[in-house]
């Protein structure tokens, strides 16, 4: 069975009558490192919401490792299973200390003290912000203090992260550092779930599920999706740059045997289709 | 601009005030605040004046911080001063108009004045080797006991947790705010103090907003990170009394013991 399950999962913010999920239907694998793009306002950080019970569908399920996300019993279990990183990194770091602000989700699973310490420890090197655990938050960049956030949610040792829109307030660095953690975070095999509308990110997933209007408008492998230039556009979607000027360079009439995705790939399929 | 407040600012070191328990600090600086209050005569001052200055040196704290944030309270200590001296009671030793100086006045301007700048020394001394967490961890601790009378030690707190946590970040948007109604052509310098004050108002309605949103979007962060109040709750951080804490409280009863004799046998001054 697939780690996380939805099944047709309909949801209506409370101050509104127009539907933000009409029924959608997805599933992620245990390991899996999957992109979820769409523009503003497409029910995407919505989604991202009911993958760890901070809202439950209005209508149908979602199952994370088997359990219901609309049971109150395993709400906790499940928020510890799966973390959820926010866009605005200032937002979501409680404590004046780095250390003190990983150690927040263990101290509220009631972790043993040694216990925190060694997960605290593991999770700041894993974000690679160890020799900065005794600094304060407010002097860190943006992409600093978005590592720590993540070493905040690794520290309850989840198995799915769902990232949404991280790097959407980060100059190029930060959006670059962050992009490096959660690629090591995959290799370590934790599940990924990653919202953005950079495609430049979402290429590195194993998998992509373009959303528009609360429905899911085309999902797949990241060759396949952006190979849709047509679709993306129609639905007022960008595509990566490279996949962007190989399109542009068929339509004028040259060959490619496939789409590229970044720039080295564009590169060799042009010296290939110039021969 | 409103960054350097010499008062209340942590500073890092590794002196024995820094290493003392946070816990054993405050309970030392709420006997000294009592001790400096209860010296009736001088030589009760003399002595807590001189266990002041011995923890100041022991403080690994530049002197010159403590002379900063004595800066910020010289008005009220002048003040006070001037006011008390006419207090006294006695033969006067200089009368203008219906006041008049005793010398009983003096004695007391001297007392208020001296207690003042111990109570602002002192207190600036916990605050300035005491990072804010773990002062408020200590609060929390030292409060426990009135969980019986259902205070709800753990959310005061946290809300003081986030309080210290979010005022950089405030102050930071604050600058930034200012900046952009500057640019916008808002004019803050000029005109008089209702001028001034109803300048603030383009400031502060965006700052409030904008902390509603971070307090929804911290709120949360803190539901994805599990948070369900205090209870079942563990720290990572557990204080227990080392042998230097021991020192800390020998020396504070020595000084209390000092206190409490030289009132004793010694007459009051005032």
């Amino acid at each position: 069975m697939s780690f996380i399950s939805a099944s047709g999962v309909k949801y209506a913010y409370e101050d509104s009558d127009k539907l933000a999920l009409k029924g959608i239907t997805l599933k992620v694998n245990k390991g899996e490192f999957v992109a979820l793009l769409g523009h503003n306002g497409c029910g995407k950080s919505t989604m991202a919401k009911t993958l760890n019970a901070l809202l439950t569908p209005s209508e149908g399920v979602i199952y994370v490792d088997g359990m219901d996300t609309s049971d109150e019993e395993v709400t906790y279990e499940i928020r510890r299973n799966v973390g959820l990183v926010l866009q605005n990194p200032d937002n979501q770091l409680v404590a004046s200390i780095i250390e003190e602000d990983v150690a927040f989700g263990p101290e509220n699973l009631g972790v043993e003290p040694a216990e925190i310490r060694r997960r605290v420890d593991n999770a700041l090197k894993a974000v690679d912000m160890y020799e900065y655990r005794t600094h304060a938050p407010h002097k860190l960049s943006g992409g600093q203090k978005q590592r720590v956030a993540i070493a905040g949610i690794l520290a309850m040792e989840p198995s799915c992260i769902v990232f949404d829109e991280p790097t959407a307030m980060l100059d190029p660095n930060g959006r670059e550092e962050v992009m490096r953690t959660i690629k090591t975070l995959k290799e370590k095999g934790i599940t990924i779930v990653l919202i953005t509308h950079y495609m430049e990110e979402a290429v590195l997933a194993d998998r992509v599920i373009v959303m528009d209007e609360g429905e899911i408008l085309i999902q797949g492998e990241p060759e396949k999706v952006f190979s849709q230039v047509n679709l993306l556009k129609k639905h007022a979607l960008d595509v990566p740059q490279a996949t962007e000027l190989a399109y542009k360079l068929i339509g004028a009439g040259l060959r490619f045997s496939k789409m590229p995705l970044n720039t080295d790939e564009c590169v060799s399929l042009l010296e290939e289709a110039l021969g | 601009m409103i960054r350097d407040v010499a008062l209340g600012q942590y500073m890092p070191g590794k002196g024995i005030v820094h290493k003392a328990d946070p816990r054993l600090k405050i309970l030392i600086l709420i006997a000294f605040i009592v001790l400096i209050f209860c010296s009736f005569n001088f030589i009760a001052l003399g002595v807590v004046s001189a266990a002041v200055a011995v923890v100041i040196a022991l403080s690994d704290i530049p002197v010159k911080y403590y002379f900063k944030s004595l800066k910020v309270i010289i008005f009220i200590v002048i003040i006070t001063s001037i006011i008390n001296m006419f207090y006294g009671t006695g033969e006067p030793i200089f009368r203008f108009w219906i006041l008049k100086i005793t010398m009983s006045g003096i004695i007391r301007a001297i007392f208020v004045t001296v207690r003042i700048i111990l109570l602002i020394l002192i207190s600036s001394c916990l605050t300035f080797t005491t990072s804010p967490t773990d002062l408020t961890d200590a609060i929390e601790r030292l409060m426990k006991p009135l969980k019986i009378f259902r205070v709800k030690v753990h959310e005061i707190a946290m809300m003081m947790t986030i309080a210290l946590r979010f005022v950089p970040t405030l102050l930071e948007e604050t600058d930034k705010i200012m900046s952009a109604q500057k640019a916008r052509g808002a004019d803050m310098e000029s005109g008089g103090l209702i001028k001034k004050v109803k300048a603030m108002t383009p400031i502060l309605i965006p700052l409030f907003v904008s902390a509603f949103r971070r307090a929804y979007d911290l709120a949360m962060a803190m539901e994805c990170r599990c948070y369900q109040g205090g209870d079942g709750r563990t720290r990572m951080k557990s204080l227990h009394l080392q042998k230097h804490d021991v020192y800390c409280i020998i020396f504070a009863a020595v000084v209390l013991a000092g206190v409490v004799v030289c009132d004793v046998f010694i007459a009051p001054a005032i």
